[in-house]
């Protein structure tokens, strides 16, 4: 049996906390698409845990600060870390931000012994990370294990060689990420890893799939998968190089996105995918910089762009000393530790579907190109203008994949808002124009509400068209509690002659086309 | 199946051949891969099925023109929309979200792209293929060699691509124009909004040349296009 090599994992808690800047000591939480990601310890007291919904955790704790996640500045931050390990081992894998792997043969062998290492890995990251929170680290057998070891140090966790199987099996099962076979085993009546592992290997494949194999691997204390003695019989990496060398990122991430497409083909072609990518920069003066990142497979071409975008970011805006002396003139990305490809298994009856799937993965993609806010997708709120009750919000933000809108078809109308058909056209920049009445007058609504004559013309500075039909006004006064946000608007439907409908809204004594029903 | 067996003297076993085959031919539509969309039609309203003389067939491209226009596109890709397809909008921003619902559009597949006119092209070609009707408002004048590339790509991936303001170069495969729209509901001073009554010409290309014609309230009074319905003449009450 083969011995999974020898893994130190240093982990900072809370990393997406610490990325914000704000001290632990605050309440503070993370959220992405409307879920807690993680939270200050002080958060963490008053109930605030990884998953809640945005609203209950505001309702636990009324005091607590909201960031939106944001995964680049969690690498960027967490590059000037990592950077300074670059001097004890020149392997460091980073698994996510936050969470980083070494392989410790061979600084062990040249420090002597894995908790030297570990103590020199901890002084380095506690310099740069100046309190900002702690490390913890974990050596044991297979990253799996070092990461759980890691979890559970106090600081430091190290797993004898050969104790890993004793170590992991007091562990729930819920550790192997994998919530579907985890909810099984436990109905089944294991809940521990210990007890998951001592079924026979034949039949949890026979059971549970090469996944549930690959598990039950890891609950044994043993790789995720044999080792794989196959060399790469071809150089599967790919580059480009940047001319004129870029200095900024985004130069950079636009390449980047299609060598990522690039890197996938190629590999996919043959049939395998890799554990880890090697990300690298040259620099024009000939510098070179290399960071692992975990893979295994699950990483699509947008968060493979994604990885090697927050990289550069991470070196181009690191501290003075190891910032790269002139730009970028060259980015490649190398497989690291090839396996097969097995796909990703999509779902058949709920779940996600393929059309879902490639709807998100198209979003992901032009997200890349365009940047993240040009790839909205549709959130419902509440009232009464046409923008207010169906919003825009940024894809990234949502999982698209299976999605549901909350139905409000059953809610009552909002008061003050207009009955169907709404408007085709909401324009966002409303444009100005004049209403006259018979007299060439301008039209105005004082203020009961009452409308100084009939409208007959409509006129912006190039044109005129005559009013054939209109009502109104329909006043709405809103937030008339405060005088800074306090809107007090008429609002008036108008066909002119030439067939048109629009709407117009009369706002502090000017008339605005704010809607054309098309 | 074994009804028709059962009973050889009472079918023909011609009909019962030619039965069993367009059973078996229905079973493999519904179940064909995805290589062979380009043979398969979306979805229509019943309201616009008279406009398409072939359906809403995969790959092609559809332009709408005239007042009302944006009502329309959003019409034709209701239907697909609430069976399951995605719909992408790209470069337009104004288009209005509760419209698109009351018109049958499903708001949770349905991506907003707003890309700088020099990506334009290249958005338009990454959502070809992975969703199904791709809805483009150009504020720009899309080039032949343009139009002609995406084309190629919209019948080699089976999307649809509606242009919703008539901007499309010549040779759209359907061509739709509203020519005639009233409103209905707003008096002077009173009522308000309710519906809008439209007339739309079509013609297009290869089987959709065809001219024709079709009136409808486009939107109806729930926002959804509707038949119009004939009134009937009042009867005479006298006598």
């Amino acid at each position: 049996m083969v011995v999974p090599v020898r893994t130190l994992v240093a982990w900072c808690p809370d990393w997406p906390v610490v990325a914000t800047g704000v001290p632990l000591d605050e309440l503070v939480a993370v959220v992405h698409a409307n879920q807690i990601v993680a939270s200050s310890p002080s958060a963490r007291e008053q109930g605030v845990v990884r998953g809640l919904r945005r609203r209950v955790a505001q309702a636990r704790c009324a005091d607590l600060q909201l960031h939106e996640r944001d995964e680049a500045r969690e690498a960027r931050t967490f590059e000037p870390v990592i950077g300074t390990l670059d001097n004890i081992t020149p392997r460091i894998e980073v698994i996510r931000p936050g969470t980083c792997a070494v392989i410790t043969r061979g600084p062990s062998r040249y420090f002597g012994g894995d908790e030297k290492v570990a103590g020199l890995i901890r002084e380095a990251m506690g310099t740069v990370l100046n309190g900002r929170t702690e490390v913890r680290i974990g050596v044991a057998d297979g990253s799996f294990a070092a990461e759980l070891a890691a979890r559970a140090a106090q600081p430091t966790r190290l797993i004898p060689q050969g104790e890993v199987a004793e170590f992991l099996a007091p562990m729930r099962v819920a550790v192997l990420e994998r919530p579907e076979l985890a909810d099984v085993l436990v109905r089944l009546g294991i809940d521990t890893l210990g007890a998951f592992a001592a079924l026979p290997a034949t039949d949890v494949l026979a059971r549970f799939g090469s996944d549930g194999l690959a598990a039950h691997r890891l609950a044994s204390g043993l790789d995720e998968r044999p080792p794989d003695a196959r060399h790469p019989p071809v150089d599967w990496s790919v580059s480009a190089e940047i001319d004129p060398p870029a200095l900024q990122v985004d130069r950079v991430a636009f390449v980047a996105r299609s060598l990522a497409d690039e890197f996938h083909q190629r590999l996919g072609r043959a049939g395998v995918t890799c554990v880890r990518v090697a990300i690298e920069a040259e620099t024009e003066f000939g510098e070179e910089f290399v960071r692992l990142w975990r893979h295994e497979g699950t990483l699509s071409d947008a968060a493979v762009a994604d990885r090697v975008r927050w990289q550069l970011d991470g070196w181009l805006n690191g501290s003075a000393v190891t910032r790269p002396s002139g730009g970028i003139s060259r980015v490649s990305l190398m497989p690291d530790e090839l396996i097969a490809a097995k796909g990703r298994q999509l779902g058949f009856w709920g779940g996600e579907t393929e059309v879902d799937e490639r709807a998100a993965r198209v979003a992901a993609r032009l997200q890349g190109q365009l940047g993240a806010d040009a790839v909205r997708v549709v959130e419902r709120r509440g009232g009464r203008h046409f923008s207010e009750r169906l919003m825009l919000v940024p894809a990234a933000t949502v999982e698209l994949r299976g999605r549901t809108l909350f139905d409000d078809s059953e809610q009552p109308p909002w008061p003050g808002g207009l009955p169907t058909p709404s408007p085709t056209r909401v324009v966002a920049a409303p444009r100005p124009v004049e209403v006259l009445d018979k007299a060439g007058e301008p039209v105005q609504v004082d203020g009961r509400g009452l409308l100084s004559s009939p409208p007959t013309e409509l006129r912006n500075n190039r044109t005129r068209v005559e009013v054939a039909a209109w009502a109104g006004p329909w006043p709405i006064d809103e937030r008339w509690w405060d005088a800074e946000t306090h809107r007090r608007q008429a609002r008036f439907q108008i066909v002119t002659s030439d067939g048109v409908a629009r709407m117009l809204t009369l706002e502090g004594g000017q008339w605005w086309v704010t809607a054309v029903w098309d | 199946m074994a009804a028709v067996e059962l009973l050889p003297s009472v079918i023909d076993p011609d009909e019962a051949i030619a039965d069993r085959r367009a059973r078996l031919q229905l079973v493999g539509d519904r179940v064909a891969p995805m290589a062979l969309a380009r043979e398969r039609t979306l979805p229509l309203l019943d309201e616009l099925i008279s406009l398409f003389p072939e359906g809403l067939r995969r790959g092609s491209t559809v332009s709408v023109a005239g007042s009302g226009s944006t009502a329309l596109a959003l019409a034709v890709a209701a239907a697909a929309s609430t069976a399951g397809s995605w719909v992408a909008v790209v470069g337009d921003p104004d288009l209005g979200l509760a419209a698109a619902e009351e018109a049958g559009v499903a708001l949770q597949r349905m991506l907003v792209v707003d890309p700088e006119p020099s990506s334009w092209s290249a958005a338009v070609a990454a959502l070809v293929g992975a969703v199904d009707i791709v809805l483009v408002a150009p504020r720009h004048r899309v080039r032949d060699a343009e139009a002609r590339r995406l084309s190629g790509r919209l019948r080699e991936r089976g999307s649809v691509l509606v242009c919703t303001n008539g901007r499309w170069p010549s040779g759209a495969d359907v061509q739709l124009e509203v020519v005639e729209s009233k409103w209905s509901g707003l008096g002077c001073g009173h009522g308000v909004l309710q519906s809008r009554r439209v007339t739309v010409n079509g013609g297009g290309r290869g089987a959709s040349a065809r001219p024709r014609s079709a009136d409808m309230l486009l939107p109806g009074p729930l926002g959804r296009p509707e038949f119009v319905h004939v009134e009937a003449p009042a009867l005479a009450t006298q006598g």
